[in-house]
């Protein structure tokens, strides 16, 4: 029986799930959008402007469900300041929700100058102070460090949300270390799903598109082989899938998730959509599995 | 044995857990395994209603024990400290001779001026006196009571004291106790206790082992027992069947001994000893009644004094209460008013009192801190509060008792309509312990103060204030009238106004004060002079005392002993003498003479309590001056013995009250100045302990084929439709039940089951089921069960354990079940009435119900 | 800091009254669960199930039976560990969670936030929100007592001294007498659980005296601190995301290369602009 199995749950369900599933997308959009900024070249434009102004939304949108979630809203910035004697910064390196909060702060400040800086580059901006970030935005050299360092926040919060949950004493989560990495790399994928699925709109390349899906089949892959080591990693504690959740993983994030739009090179359109589908399921079957264990019954094994 | 007190007594219950620190062996009787098992050496179950098999058991297996009967201590304290050596008038027939019952007993009809006794049948006790020899010379009782003789009235006692008893000290004799009780108990053999009791052999013989092995000079052992000993049909046979198990293993007067009764609301030990008892009046004298010879004054005192022991003081006793009733009115010419004193016509109890209320003939009735209406067959009780013209409750919650008549089960159902209930009932909304000054007293008779600690909300008066006013008014109302009966009334004195300068609490509150001055007593002449203790009180009216038993808990206006907060320093064997006040005299251990042997030295340095110090010097009497000879019983407790009365003082020839006992008889309030084994005279239902069944058992009478039952319990309203009893083994009825309290909850529930904390730790009635049964009715955990009674049917969630299960009982597998008692339809909490499962028979010599042990079935509902 | 104090819990001498629950409730002013109206757990006699938010004292009823009466009934008040390395604390982005003089753990009610991070950190499962407060809570050790020089409302209100509070190092040594005892007397499954400053967590500045395995009482066997997890698990998610970053770089050079060699499937990828 593993020590986990007496600790109580947090209950983190329905703000929290969407918030990891957008927060992992957003971060992975991000990062796409990073690599093209430097290393992508003009026909990626705009897949670029499309990853940045992904960002920025999923960004604030994760800011606020995370906040909806706390129990005392009007206190979310005691994770970022010390209450009793502001302004002094509340920063704990060691625990992940501490350094997460920043990370989400930060990176939702450099998703959104990103995004200004594309949509000025649309020449979408008519509020001039807007007008005047975006047109700094625009310069290449700054444009490229922001996007660097945006991209490393942006993986950090597609991962730290995994990292958050193996930081406890929850069954399931504290068990392996894999969680993660599982959630980044399903970040990946996700971001570049909806990449996929609205740079078109935006004017995306025929040969952005193939990129984003290739790498997307790729980082499928990457994703199932670390769910097989997650999986692997939990040892005895497998025995919690024998539940609706475990059906929901098997069917819901590998079979509709990954393995499917692998087959489905045909529509990369409708394999997105799957892959979309399949990472707020991981979530949710993650999430909740280890949410539903009532502590001491289990354990006194009654 | 006979309480659950960790459950019950959990406060209490510290100290038996500071003794299993020490190493002390704890041992649980009960039919379930509860809180208190769970901290036991050893619990043994016991079939509900059995104990005095299982005591009557342990007699019979000490009395041929080796240890008994090779360590020289037990019978050295059986003979000098018991009766066991006195020998038993020939006309005594004992239940060995006559199947099952004593000599003396004789059929009972109910007298028309009160029909409502209840008793099945009734004894002569005349035949289980002494052997004695002829009365001495001297003036006859009769004439002194023709002569109007006295004040003083010590010819009168001197007059009643009967010739020596006789007594056999090698115990031979066939008719002393010690043979007949051996006889007696013969039958009550470890096999018997097994099937009558379904007590595991090998579980009762290591009791008995126990109690030998923990029993002896340097070792005592106690019981602890509650209402599991007292809620039958025999219930004080339970209990004095447990004092002779434990007078003959010399556990009686010494520290780490006793029958321990733990009493149940906070203050019942208080309101027994001042008393709300209808057949008691203040300290245990026995109220005047037309059934008995008491007539006149003097011939109360000859029928109530025990001319040989400290009740020989009675007539002193009496007239100081007589002195505090009616004051400057009573008068040696009037004796005292006692004439005006009520009396009463029979038994007037709790049950009694329903069961002429159920036929019409009571009234109206004032409830103050009591919840009926969901105790003691509660159908029938409810009907007979329905026959109430008004009803006056007053409380701290509006109970089932204030809203039976728009809420009860029966009205809810539509079998009684509101209009058609007569009662009209007014509430009044009381102020809680904290909220006043007063005193509570406790388990251990120990009196302690307490201050009001806030003011109550809006209306709340105290219990005091009612009666204090309802007096007053009453006395107005009465004023003038020249009826004869109403003269008592009028010679009441009633002075509880705050004197001037002292602030009552709430406005019309009476004097706390003055009313504990009332219960210590004074100085006649000048109420200032508090008395020191009932050693002063006089038969002569000088001194006037409401309760004597508290006298000299308040012994000047500024002692109040009973709010002194003084521990003993920890590491000493201390009685605590400073820790608020115990009756009598402060004493903490009563009898605490025997504590010593027949030289007056500790049977042993361990259990060293009180003792003679032969070389003390005593003081000079202040009035004779003469100064009494050296010697004196000193110690860690007050001794409950003469002062000076050395161990080899002889009995003063014609001595009465103490001087008629020798230096050797530790039993002060004893005839004989002995612990009884047999008990001659005092309980109606007969001199020894005695097993019968239940008035409901699924069993018949193992020991006894041709009686069944107590041939004298009593059965209230019997033949009465709303009073059924089933018969032996009624298969509609199989198993045994019993009902009982939980830590969480108190009694009727108002204390508890309208608080959110508590509630919450107990949220709905239940029943614990046995595993065999469960599965037997195919019932599994919370299931929802019906379970009936000949009086009802009530629904509760089962829980089923294997804390309680099934017995072999006379070769049949007996299925027991429990019930908590505590719910109603008030509060937060709510529940079924388990007592309208119990019924209206009880215990013949205190008329408690028979709540522990009845039948009843179970279904799945 | 002032000298470490806390709890030992002697669970043999605990009757099950749970009169330190309610002294809890009654201190701290905690609300009854839906105001004392609610439905039995028939689990033994706890109906109160667990610590959380609004029980900060919870005792624990565990019936150990084969047959009817044939068995023992256990019983022990549980709380929070006060744990020397406390793992609420250390999750806590707020900073709520403070040590205090008396080395014990407090929740700071008016800083806390509610992200509850610290429930699932505790691997005791003590933690739990108040609905009221909105706030995460649990036992404080009676802080606002201990100041004033008051023993806890808990201990202060236990009958038989089941829970003893003192200094920590006095608390030590009395339990070892009393499971030499208990072992003297036969009860071979006799432990202390959480009294070894050099075992788990550092020690418990609430420790138990147990006489089963800690599992029948609800306790892990090991609890551990959440961080144990977390270098193994950044670097995880570092690794993958410098894989995925090869990935995506590999996919892009890919891509030139098929561009170079010329009219590789798919349009020039000349860009509109
Ligand atoms: N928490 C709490 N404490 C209370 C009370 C309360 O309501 N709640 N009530 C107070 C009052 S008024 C009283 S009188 C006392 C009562 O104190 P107790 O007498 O200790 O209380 P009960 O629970 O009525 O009965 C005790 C035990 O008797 C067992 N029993 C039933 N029948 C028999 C029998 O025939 N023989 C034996 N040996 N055992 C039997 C039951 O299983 C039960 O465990 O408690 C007082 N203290
Ligand atoms: N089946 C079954 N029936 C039983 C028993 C059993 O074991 N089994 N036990 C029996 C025993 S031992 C007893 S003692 C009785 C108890 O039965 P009751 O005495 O009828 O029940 P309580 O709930 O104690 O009633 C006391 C009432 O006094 C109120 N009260 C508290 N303080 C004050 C105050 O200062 N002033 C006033 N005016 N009111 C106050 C409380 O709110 C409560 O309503 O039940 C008996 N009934
Ligand atoms: S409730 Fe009162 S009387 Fe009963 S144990 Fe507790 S303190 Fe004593
Ligand atoms: S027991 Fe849990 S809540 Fe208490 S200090 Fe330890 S980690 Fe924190
Ligand atoms: S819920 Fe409150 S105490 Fe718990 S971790 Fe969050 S902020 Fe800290
Ligand atoms: S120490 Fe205080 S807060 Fe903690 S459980 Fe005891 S009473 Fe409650
Ligand atoms: S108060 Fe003491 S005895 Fe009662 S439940 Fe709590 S710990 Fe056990
Ligand atoms: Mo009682």
């Amino acid at each position: 029986m593993s020590d986990t199995f007496f600790s109580g749950a947090p209950h983190w369900t329905w703000f929290i799930i969407p918030y990891f599933f957008i927060g992992g997308l957003a971060g992975g959009a991000y990062f796409l959008a990073a690599i093209l900024e430097w290393f992508g070249g003009p026909a990626h434009r705009p897949v670029i402007r499309t990853g940045y102004r992904v960002a920025a939304v999923g960004a604030i949108v994760s800011g606020l469900l995370l906040t909806i979630d706390l129990g005392r809203p009007l206190r979310f910035w005691h994770m970022l300041f010390q209450s009793e004697n502001f302004p002094a910064i509340m920063f704990k390196t060691w625990s992940p929700i501490s350094f997460g909060a920043w990370a989400i702060l930060l990176f939702g400040l450099f998703s959104v100058l990103s995004a200004l800086g594309a949509m000025s580059e649309e020449g979408r901006l008519n509020n001039r102070a807007l007008r005047a970030v975006g047109g700094v935005m625009q310069g290449r050299g700054l444009a490229k460090l922001v996007a660097a360092l945006g991209g490393l926040l942006g993986f950090f919060v597609a991962g730290y949300t995994g990292v958050l949950l193996s930081v406890t004493n929850r069954p399931i989560w504290a068990d392996s270390p894999w969680l993660g990495a599982l959630f980044l790399v399903s970040g990946a994928s996700t971001g570049a799903a909806a990449l996929i699925l609205l740079s078109p709109g935006r004017g995306a390349t025929e040969q952005s598109l193939r990129w984003l899906t290739s790498f997307d089949s790729r980082a499928l892959v990457v994703e199932l082989l670390v769910l097989v080591l997650f999986l692997v990693s939990l040892g005895s504690i497998n025995k919690v899938w024998l539940s609706f959740w475990g059906l929901l993983l098997l069917v819901g994030v590998v079979g509709a998730g990954i393995v499917w739009p692998l087959r489905l090179h045909a529509s990369p359109a409708r394999a997105a959509r799957l892959v979309l589908l399949g990472g707020f399921l991981l979530r949710v079957a993650t999430m909740l599995a280890s949410e539903g264990i009532e502590r001491y019954h289990m354990a006194a094994g009654t | 044995m006979g309480s659950n007190m960790a459950e019950c007594h959990p406060v209490a219950f510290r100290w038996p857990m500071k003794a299993k620190l020490n190493g002390a062996k704890l041992i649980h009787v009960d039919p379930r395994f509860t809180r208190t098992s769970a901290m036991a050496d050893l619990h043994v179950q016991i079939r509900a209603g059995s104990d005095i098999a299982f005591l009557g058991g342990l007699i019979n297996y000490v009395v041929n024990s080796r240890r008994w009967n090779t360590d020289p201590f037990f019978k050295e304290f059986a003979v000098n400290y018991t009766n066991a050596a006195t020998i038993i008038s020939q006309d005594f027939k004992d239940t060995e001779d006559l199947e099952g019952v004593f000599s003396g007993l004789n059929t009972f009809s109910e007298p028309a001026s009160w029909p409502y006794n209840g008793n099945v049948g009734r004894y002569d006790p005349a035949s289980w006196g002494y052997e004695r020899d002829p009365k001495p010379p001297g003036p006859a009782t009769a004439d002194l009571i023709a002569r109007r003789a006295g004040p003083p009235f010590d010819d009168l006692v001197r007059s009643l004291k009967p010739g020596p008893a006789h007594r056999d000290p090698t115990l031979q004799h066939p008719r002393c106790v010690f043979q007949i009780l051996k006889r007696h108990f013969a039958r009550y053999t470890p096999e018997m206790v097994e099937q009558i009791c379904g007590s595991p052999k090998d579980k009762f013989i290591r009791v008995a082992e126990t109690l030998l092995e923990n029993s002896g000079r340097d070792r005592t052992s106690a019981f602890a027992y509650a209402v599991a000993w007292t809620q039958h049909t025999y219930g004080v046979q339970m209990i004095s069947c447990c004092a002779l198990l434990q007078l003959l293993l010399g556990n009686i007067g010494r520290p780490g001994a006793g029958v321990m009764a733990l009493r149940g609301h906070a203050a019942i030990q208080g309101s027994t000893d001042v008393p709300t008892l209808y057949h008691s009046i203040h300290g245990y004298m026995n109220a005047p009644s037309a059934l008995r010879p008491h007539e006149s004054l003097r011939a109360y005192m000859a029928a109530e004094t025990s001319p040989t022991s400290y009740y020989g003081h009675l007539p002193k006793f009496l007239v100081s209460y007589l002195k505090s009733m009616y004051g400057a009115a009573a008068t040696a010419d009037n004796d005292f008013g006692y004439d005006w004193h009520p009396k009463i016509l029979g038994d007037h109890s709790h049950i009694a009192s329903f069961a002429a209320m159920a036929e019409g003939k009571v009234k109206g009735m004032v409830v103050v801190g009591q919840n009926p209406a969901t105790s003691l067959n509660g159908h029938a009780t409810r009907r007979a509060l329905r026959e109430l013209q008004w009803l006056v409750v007053k409380d701290n919650w509006l109970t089932e008792t204030a809203t039976y008549w728009y809420q009860a089960p029966e009205v809810k159902s539509g079998d009684v309509k509101v209009g058609d209930i007569k009662t009209e009932v007014f509430f009044f909304p009381s102020t809680q312990i904290g909220e006043y000054d007063g005193s509570f007293t406790n388990t251990q008779r120990m009196l302690q103060w307490h201050h009001m600690a806030t003011k109550a909300p809006g209306d709340c008066r105290t219990d005091s204030w009612f009666y204090h006013n309802l007096a007053k008014r009453m006395k107005k109302l009465y004023a003038g009238s020249t009826a004869s009966k109403d003269q008592g009334w009028l010679n009441v004195t009633w002075d509880f106004d705050p004197d001037a300068g002292e602030a009552p609490i709430y406005p019309g509150e009476p004097s706390a004060r003055k009313i504990l001055r009332e219960i210590n007593g004074y100085m006649t002449a000048d109420p200032t002079q508090h008395l020191p203790g009932f050693a002063a009180l006089k038969d002569d009216g000088s001194t006037t005392c409401a309760s004597w038993i508290y006298c000299g808990c308040f012994p000047a206006p500024d002692k109040n002993l009973t709010a002194r907060r003084e521990p003993d320093p920890p590491g000493v064997p201390g009685a605590h003498l400073n820790w608020g006040w115990a009756w009598p005299a402060n004493r903490r251990v009563m009898y605490n003479r025997a504590s010593a042997d027949l030289q007056g030295q500790p049977w042993s340095e361990r259990k060293r309590w009180v003792w003679w110090d032969p070389t003390f010097v005593n003081p000079p009497d202040p009035k004779t001056g003469i100064a009494p000879p050296r010697g004196k019983w000193v110690g860690y407790d007050v001794p409950d013995f003469g002062a000076t009365k050395a161990p080899n003082a002889p009995p003063k020839p014609d001595g009465i009250a103490l001087d008629a006992l020798s230096g050797t008889q530790p039993f002060i309030m004893r005839a004989d100045g002995r612990g009884w084994l047999f008990v001659p005279a005092g309980l109606v239902d007969g001199p020894l302990p005695t097993h019968y069944e239940p008035a409901e058992s699924p069993v018949h009478n193992l020991l006894y084929p041709k009686q069944q039952n107590s041939p004298v319990y009593k059965h209230w309203a019997k033949g009465k439709p709303y009073n059924p009893v089933a018969e032996i083994g009624d298969p509609r009825f199989p198993y045994v039940i019993s009902t009982y309290r939980l830590t969480e909850h108190y009694l009727a529930g108002a204390m508890s089951r309208w608080l959110p904390w508590l509630a919450e730790l107990q949220p709905e009635l239940f029943i614990e089921i046995g595993k065999a049964l469960a599965q037997e009715k195919g019932i599994s955990n919370l299931d929802w069960v019906h379970i009936s009674s000949p009086r009802g049917r009530i629904k509760a969630k089962a829980l089923v354990t294997d804390r309680i299960g099934v017995m072999q009982v006379a070769g049949k597998a007996i299925h027991h079940v429990g019930m908590p008692w505590h719910w109603g339809w008030m509060g937060l909490s709510t529940g079924d009435v388990v007592n309208d499962l119990t019924s209206w028979v009880g215990d013949p010599n205190v008329s408690i119900h028979e709540g522990k042990a009845f039948v009843c079935n179970v279904e799945k509902a | 800091m002032a000298e470490a104090m806390g709890f030992f819990t002697d669970t043999t001498i605990c009757i099950g009254c749970k009169a330190c629950e309610v002294a809890c409730k009654n201190w701290n002013q905690l609300p009854a669960e839906h105001g004392g109206v609610k439905e039995m757990s028939g689990d033994s006699y706890d109906n109160t199930q667990r610590l959380d938010g609004i029980h900060w004292r919870h005792v624990r009823f565990i019936e150990q039976f084969d047959g009817p009466y044939n068995g023992r009934w256990l019983m022990m008040s549980d709380v929070c560990k006060h744990c020397v390395q406390a793992g609420c604390l250390e999750v806590c982005p707020t900073g709520a969670i403070i040590r205090t003089q008396f080395d014990t753990v407090v929740i700071q009610s008016d800083v806390c936030n509610g992200c509850r991070a610290c429930i699932a950190a505790c691997p005791f499962g003590v933690i739990d929100m108040n609905p009221a407060a909105g706030t995460a809570q649990k036992c404080t050790l009676c802080y606002d007592r201990l100041e004033v020089g008051l023993e806890p409302a808990c201990s202060k209100a236990c009958p038989t001294d089941s829970i003893q509070f003192g200094p920590i190092t006095e608390l030590r040594a009395r339990a070892q007498k009393r499971v030499e005892q208990l072992k003297a007397q036969g009860e071979t499954r006799a432990q202390l659980y959480g009294d070894d400053p050099n075992g788990p967590l550092g020690g418990l500045n609430s420790f138990y005296l147990l006489v089963d395995k800690p599992e029948v009482y609800g306790l892990p066997k090991n609890p551990q601190l959440p961080t144990r997890n977390l270098p193994k698990s950044a670097t995880f998610s570092a690794a993958s995301a410098a894989v995925l970053g090869l990935l995506a770089l590999v996919g892009l050079r890919k891509q030139r290369m098929d561009d170079m060699g010329g009219g590789g499937a798919g349009g020039g990828g000349v860009s509109p602009n």
